[in-house]
């Protein structure tokens, strides 16, 4: 790792590179991966009796079901069942929050990728002709396609009684001190409008898995998701049976990013299981993802913030509309940290009031996405204060200095906060990048610039939400210390962190480990959601290993007859006097498994605040620099250098760490420059990769990650997760690195490169 | 939808012969029927996966005759007397070591989905350049997607490979990654 000094004296800056993350992996779990013989719930073909679901999508964006008749489908080829709205035993109708969303339509349909029926067949083929033998006659309604309008149009969920038929699905308001007496002493005060897209996930394996009936009534899951224990108590209220008759294994995942933390194909594959008694995989192809799966937020913003002449904040206000699609899914989740971010919680501002309404529309459905409603509010927020620098002709830099909340600082709702490291540390590093001084070039074709941003991100779900995890660790009758969590592995390095931090805490190898993850048979630890898991993870085997290793050395003391004190743990076994007396094989053979156990589960940490909780306790900041070039004949832009500065913790698993950062930036960099799931009247515009464009190798910039740990000796969460924090900064940092290349400060996301090429035109002219 | 529905005629299946990883082998399948597909049906080759199904994405990236193609745009009727190579007949290729010990090395993945379409298409550019290529490798992966790492451990793994005299001169057994125990 390249050490250097952090410009002025703050903090130890480690730059996670090349070298520092070479060969910190065993490989074991990777290599499985290259060679492609890692089984993914999609890669499940050999089960006996396996036969081929598919399902049935609306034809309509918005429309009632006047009939639905199946009998032509039955009498198709290698068909097994065909079921509907009538065939679901239990509940039809499922959602994380709000069980809004029918397993089957039956009377309405909202979005096109609503469910009407499915069909199980000895082939993919079969199953696909099949559905289009189902006879389906609709209504048309008219298609609420406008988020600012839905408020006056038919109403999705006529039975919405909280909101008396309007597709408001919720409104909420965060404020604090005299907002119009703030304003009338500002010296600059800002207005404008911001936009950000309906991002897709575009996880590379779609959705998909095996439901397995065990003959008993029950049923078996094998699917891609992020959260078992949640997944299976929804099921069993579908399928009609109890819940421990339903086990979910969210196997190897590839890749989520929240997109699969509602349920998917499980419902279908689940029923037709029951119906046929035989194993059924349901796999969507991309157009049927990209039509069905859930968005990111688009969010259209009004944000008003002034500051005094020595440009302090002292006001600042935000009306915020968020389409929230066909179903609640997370909406108001969604809301609410879209607005803890719009009250920029990395800066003092005297007065704030930011408002939010989330609506029903028939665009889609959209739920958690990384960054979950934050990174487009920070998107908003970072914009108004270059803005504001600008209108005071000051560094954006120095702004932020002047504003910038210190270590001890309450957080923006005014709860206990928990930094690793002063935000201005972030910033002075993020000042000092070397990419501000490489010399801005017109080569005629391409105006290059650097601009930056910051942005803070919270840990847990946050505002008093339940929110725990257990897990579990015991020695396996192989030997291997056994290490359980509930959380699913969908990419994010969740397996070699636990076996890092088992290592340094019990002090074996690698091979000495065994992680179980995702079934929900195991411990419950919650959804991998968040930015929770690895907090989670460290905090529940800081509490269990000890213990554990008491357990373990109280037995081997008995069996070796050496005294504890003595007995060490070390690589294959227990030490004594620096020889190995028992490897962990032999330990295992002298007792049951539950004799080596041991397990907990806690609360995610949150603000030790009286009242109910609110905001996020653990923090983590990021200052994301972004070097661009901007093509003059094209208007497109080439996002060429990041540098990001992290204050999260420790780093426990540097390839995962830095991975996590370089993936989310790029995702961020999408959302910026290229991606938009489009609707016109409902339906989507793109249906594939080849339209929706997501970033290649050669779109993907050279980046570079620092991480500022000053986590104090006595932190007890001296460990946050990453997973989110990459993507905070990257957009408003692109922008502003666009407006110092070419001068047009860019609202409206992503970068429409014609609309760019207009403004640059009226700049020049105006010069 | 229509009461004129006519339920399509199911295709002929033929038998296809063609090389798979050194071995004659033949499927029945219907002409128009994707590589992809065939490969799958078998349940042997899990490494080529569907992700876009238009040869977009790249991680059904499969060697036909040495060269990297995404096989969901491969037909049936288009494989006879070919050879089609798969990460599953790659195991021993030391070509294919070289390029997995430095994805693993440099941590370039990280759900793994789109990995062994990377590893085909680098194997493919490396075998062009020792045919006197000069392609430059980050060329060869211009077909695949990744959307967990952000490309940048691809990036130091692709740095790894094209360093003079790579990997000739390097450890091209995989050793560091061969099972324990």
């Amino acid at each position: 790792m390249a050490h250097e000094n952090s410009p002025g004296g703050v903090g130890n800056l480690v730059t996670l590179d090349g070298d520092s993350i070479r060969n910190a992996t065993s490989g074991m779990d990777l290599a499985q991966r290259i060679e492609g013989r890692l089984a993914y719930a999609t890669d499940q073909r050999d089960l006996s009796g396996l036969l081929y679901g598919a399902i049935l999508r609306s034809a309509c964006a918005h429309a009632l079901i006047t009939r639905v008749d199946i009998s032509k489908a039955l009498e198709m080829p290698g068909v097994h069942a065909v079921i509907k709205a009538n065939d679901v035993p239990g509940l039809n109708c499922f959602g994380i929050v709000i069980r809004d969303q029918p397993v089957f339509c039956d009377e309405r349909v909202r979005y096109e990728g609503d469910a009407i029926a499915a069909v199980a067949a000895d082939t993919p083929e079969q199953a696909r002709a099949a559905l289009d033998a189902i006879e389906v006659d609709y209504q048309p309604l008219p298609v609420v396609s406008d988020a600012a309008l839905a408020e006056q149009q038919t109403a999705l969920h006529n039975s919405h009684e909280k909101h008396g038929g309007s597709n408001l699905l919720a409104r909420e308001t965060l404020e604090c001190g005299d907002l119009d007496d703030a304003f009338s002493r500002c010296a600059v005060i800002v207005e404008h409008h911001y936009q950000t897209p309906r991002q897709m996930h575009a996880f590379m394996e779609t959705e998909g898995g095996v439901a397995i009936p065990d003959g008993k009534g029950g049923v078996l899951f094998r699917v891609g998701c992020q959260s078992g224990h949640r997944d299976a108590e929804q099921l069993a209220d579908i399928l009609g049976v109890a819940h421990e008759q339903v086990t979910v294994e969210s196997t190897v995942t590839g890749g989520a990013f929240g997109g699969k933390d509602e349920l998917t194909v499980q419902p279908a594959a689940g029923l037709l299981a029951l119906k046929t008694g035989r194993p059924v995989m349901i796999h969507l192809d991309r157009f049927e993802s990209c039509r069905t799966g859930m968005k990111r937020h688009p969010v259209s913003v009004k944000m008003t913030t002034g500051c005094d002449a020595e440009g302090r904040l002292l006001a600042h206000k935000a009306e915020a509309i968020l389409d929230t699609g066909a179903y609640a899914s997370l909406g108001p989740a969604v809301l609410e940290n879209y607005l803890d971010h719009a009250t920029a919680p990395l800066y003092r501002i005297e007065a704030y009031r930011v408002s939010g309404r989330l609506v029903y529309t028939n665009n889609g459905v959209c739920g958690a996405f990384r960054g979950f409603g934050g990174n487009q509010a920070t998107f908003a927020v970072e914009s108004q204060l270059d803005e504001l620098a600008h209108g005071l002709g000051i560094e954006p830099a120095a702004l932020r200095r002047i504003n910038l909340r210190s270590p001890g600082d309450a957080g923006s709702r005014n709860q206990t906060v928990r930094w690793t490291a002063p935000p201005a540390g972030v910033l002075a590093a993020a000042v000092a990048s070397p990419l501000w001084s490489r010399p801005d070039t017109d080569t005629g074709r391409w105006l290059t610039g650097t601009g930056m941003a910051m942005g803070a991100q919270g840990n847990g779900l946050g505002d008093g939400l339940p929110d725990s995890g257990g897990g579990r660790i015991s020695l396996s009758p192989a030997g291997r210390i056994c290490v359980e969590f509930g959380f699913s592995d969908y990419g994010q390095n969740i397996v070699e962190s636990i076996i890092r931090s088992v290592c340094n805490g019990v002090g074996c190898r690698e091979a000495d480990v065994e992680v179980l993850l995702g079934s929900s048979r195991g411990p419950d630890s919650g959804p991998t959601s968040a930015s929770r898991s690895t907090v989670l993870v460290h905090g529940v085997l800081a509490s269990i290993l000890p213990r554990w290793m008491d357990v373990v050395r109280g037995h081997a003391s008995r069996v070796s007859g050496h005294p504890e004190e003595g007995l060490a743990f070390g690589p294959g076994g227990v030490f004594f006097n620096g020889r190995q007396v028992l490897s962990y094989r032999e330990l295992a053979e002298s007792a049951s498994p539950d004799e080596m156990a041991a397990s907990a589960s806690q609360d995610f940490p949150v603000a030790p605040d009286s009242g109910q909780p609110v905001g996020r306790y653990l923090q983590l900041q990021i200052a994301t620099v972004a070097r661009v070039a901007v093509d003059r004949l094209t208007g497109r832009v080439r996002v060429t250098d990041l540098h990001h500065v992290t204050a999260a913790g420790r780093v426990i698993y540097p390839p995962g760490y830095l991975g996590q950062i370089e993936g989310a930036a790029v995702m961020g960099q999408g959302m910026a420059l290229t991606e938009d799931m489009t609707t016109r009247d409902g339906s989507y515009l793109a249906d594939n990769l080849d339209q929706y464009l997501i970033p290649t190798f050669h779109d993907a910039p050279l980046q570079r990650v620092d991480v500022l740990d000053d986590t104090p000796e006595d932190d007890p969460f001296p460990v946050r997760g990453v997973g989110e924090l990459g993507i905070e900064a990257v957009a408003p940092a692109i922008t502003a690195a666009i407006e110092a290349a070419t001068g047009v400060r860019v609202r409206r996301l992503p970068v429409d490169p014609g609309d760019l090429l207009v403004a640059m035109a009226a700049k020049e002219q105006t010069l | 939808m229509s009461d004129h529905y006519q339920v399509p005629e199911t295709p002929a299946q033929e038998n296809i012969s063609f090389e798979l990883n050194g071995e004659a082998v033949t499927r029945s399948a219907p002409s128009g029927e994707t590589l992809l597909d065939i490969l799958r049906e078998s349940g042997q080759i899990t490494s080529a996966r569907a992700g876009c199904r238009v040869g977009r994405c790249g991680a059904c990236q499969v060697l036909l005759d040495g060269r990297a193609v995404p096989s969901c745009l491969v037909m049936a009727w288009q494989l006879p007397g070919h050879h089609v190579e798969t990460v599953e007949g790659l195991n021993k290729d030391p070509d294919f070591l070289s390029v997995r010990d430095a994805l693993a090395s440099e941590s370039a993945l990280q759900c793994g989905y789109c990995t062994p379409g990377f590893a085909v298409s680098l194997v493919a550019g490396i075998r062009q350049r020792r045919q006197g290529s000069t392609v430059d490798l980050t060329e060869s992966v211009a077909g695949n997607l990744c959307r967990c790492t952000g490309y940048g451990g691809l990036r130091r793994a692709i740095d790894q490979l094209s360093a003079p005299g790579y990997p000739d001169e390097a450890d091209g057994q995989g050793a560091s990654l061969s099972e324990e125990q």
